[in-house]
């Protein structure tokens, strides 16, 4: 059964077609890995599902609602989460309170029970010193908040944009652990991610895009076999 | 500990209560004046809290003034319970004004907010049957007939009101939202927040603030006029107060107003009208050298040493 589907999905900038006629569906529970070259228009793909930008031409589905033209909070508030490729920590809230901020405003909870759970997500991405100066922390951990953040609103579909990038391999092999855990909770994620070995531990299937067109979907193995998605990522043979 | 604090509350609310029984008449006028400009400088500083910059203050300020007044004198409203209506007029203005332009940001609403002083001002200045015209108009008597007890007490009640909104707004999940939606807006919708009901919401309540200031001051000097009532210096003197003290905070613009209030009206007895300049002097120093504030400045000072 799908959480989520697209359904010729278009966004456009100017002339440019970020996104042209992609229809893709998410499955329950499973995680999917969204593959593609520089601009192929994967995060496009998580603004629009989003909300940051309503799409041009299509459609989006959410549990079979049509949530296309629903603003951002609103479809948070249903139950899509994402984590931003650039970190986008809040300053002037401590740890403790940008986590906060998903459960208090994506779960609608008053301040001392959003303040509970936010503090049992940071303990459970393993996250300490809570009440620190967002300002002061390593990537890793600012990475952590967000994911941290986005589960406040106890989301039924999240999205993880890049979250190894910057990461050495110890702190990798952390991140995909950590993924795994919140997959066992139930909750089905769409993963944007440039290392191949951890789409391939990680992800169910993938689908593949370029230049904002739809190229192929299947379990990793196979599409990673595709010639046409070989030479979207390296080029024609000369 | 705590039980020290609420001593220390208690004693500071029976001096502010107490305080026109051991200062002369010439002080507590100074003294209306500053809380008059801390309340304004706290409102001004609740809308910032949403990274919106407002330069349209002293629009309703002169709303609020206008409305007040022209409720008591048209309509035998109670002067006390008029001013709560100027508060309410600036109020519902605001939320159909904000309505309309809150979709703009920084800069742009900034230059919308600057333009509606001056319509308003305008506007008042067109409708003479109404308003007065360019004149303005004169009440018959001052709020309770001029007793300088009396009004220092009122405008000690508005001053409070700035403050415990300012406090609540900082206490509760308001204080996110806003934060939030200073910060980074794309994190704050992504986050289940409802960027544009905040906005609007805190809009309209600094407006009903400052809707309710302005018709205190008039009722308190008894007349309004477009001039007055809708002078720059309305905008200007609480952002500098802010600015000063410390944004993004109660206690910022209020040790901001105490102090740029307090120096101006010395540098008034000194150096007449040359103290405008030194007043500007200040303002630039403080921003160039201390642009947190004295209340943010001190407040990192304090963090680094260790003490709180």
């Amino acid at each position: 059964m799908a959480v989520l589907e697209t359904e010729n999905l278009s966004r456009n900038f100017g002339g440019l077609a970020a996104l042209n006629h992609v229809s893709i569906e998410f499955r329950k529970n499973e995680i999917l890995g969204i593959l593609g070259p520089n601009g192929a228009g994967k995060t496009t793909l998580i603004n629009v599902i989003a909300g940051i930008y309503l799409p041009t031409e299509g459609r989006i589905l959410f549990h079979g609602q049509d949530i296309s033209e629903l603003p951002a909070h609103q479809r948070c508030r249903l139950g899509i989460a994402r984590t931003f490729q650039l970190v986008r920590p809040l300053p002037g809230l401590t740890l403790l309170e940008n986590v906060m901020v998903g459960s208090l405003f994506g779960k609608g909870l008053g301040q001392k029970e959003a303040r509970r759970r936010a503090a049992q997500l940071c303990e459970f991405l393993g996250l300490s010193g809570v009440t620190r100066d967002i300002t002061r922390m390593t990537v890793l951990e600012i990475k952590k908040m967000e994911i941290a953040r986005a589960l406040a609103t106890q989301p039924k579909l999240l999205f993880l944009d890049e979250v190894m990038a910057g990461l050495n391999s110890d702190e990798t092999r952390e991140m995909i652990d950590l993924v795994k855990k919140i997959h066992s909770r139930g909750i089905t994620i769409g993963i944007v991610e440039h290392v191949m070995r951890v789409i391939r531990e990680l992800t169910d299937r993938v689908v593949v895009l370029d230049w904002g067109e739809f190229l192929a979907a299947g379990p990793y193995e196979e599409v990673s076999n595709d010639p046409r998605v070989i030479t979207a990522y390296l080029g024609e043979e000369a | 500990m705590r039980a020290w604090r609420y001593f220390l509350y208690i004693l500071i609310a029976i001096i502010l209560l107490t305080l026109p029984f051991y200062t002369g008449v010439y002080l507590l006028n100074v003294i209306d004046i500053i809380l008059i400009y801390l309340a304004l400088a706290l409102s001004w500083d609740m809308l910032l809290r949403s990274g919106q910059i407002s330069f349209g203050m002293a629009g309703l300020f002169g709303v609020g003034g206008y409305t007040a007044v022209l409720l008591h004198l048209n309509a035998g409203v109670n002067p006390l319970f008029s001013i709560i209506l100027g508060g309410l007029a600036a109020g519902v203005l605001a939320w159909v004004i904000g309505m309309a332009v809150l979709q703009l940001r920084g800069m742009y609403f900034a230059i919308v907010t600057l333009a509606l002083a001056e319509i308003f001002r305008v506007i008042v200045r067109n409708l003479p049957d109404l308003t007065g015209g360019p004149e303005g108009t004169v009440l018959p008597s001052a709020i309770f007939s001029g007793n300088s007890t009396r009004t220092y007490w009122l405008v000690l009640a508005v001053a409070v009101v700035s403050v415990m909104a300012s406090e609540i707004f900082r206490r509760t999940r308001i204080h996110f939202a806003l934060t939030s939606i200073r910060n980074d807006e794309v994190v704050a919708k992504s986050s289940g927040i409802d960027v544009f009901k905040y906005l609007v919401f805190i809009f309209m309540v600094t407006s009903a603030i400052q809707g309710m200031i302005g018709g205190a001051y008039a009722h308190i000097y008894g007349f309004v006029s477009p001039e007055g009532s809708f002078s720059v210096d309305f905008t200007l003197l609480p952002i500098a107060m802010a600015l000063l003290g410390g944004m993004h905070s109660t206690w910022g613009p209020v040790v901001g107003a105490l102090v740029l209030g307090i120096v101006s009206e010395f540098l008034k007895l000194k150096i007449p009208y040359g103290h405008l300049l030194v007043y500007g002097l200040i303002i630039v120093i403080a921003i160039l050298f201390f642009p947190q504030g004295i209340v943010g400045t001190l407040g990192q000072r304090f963090k680094r040493t260790g003490k709180v």
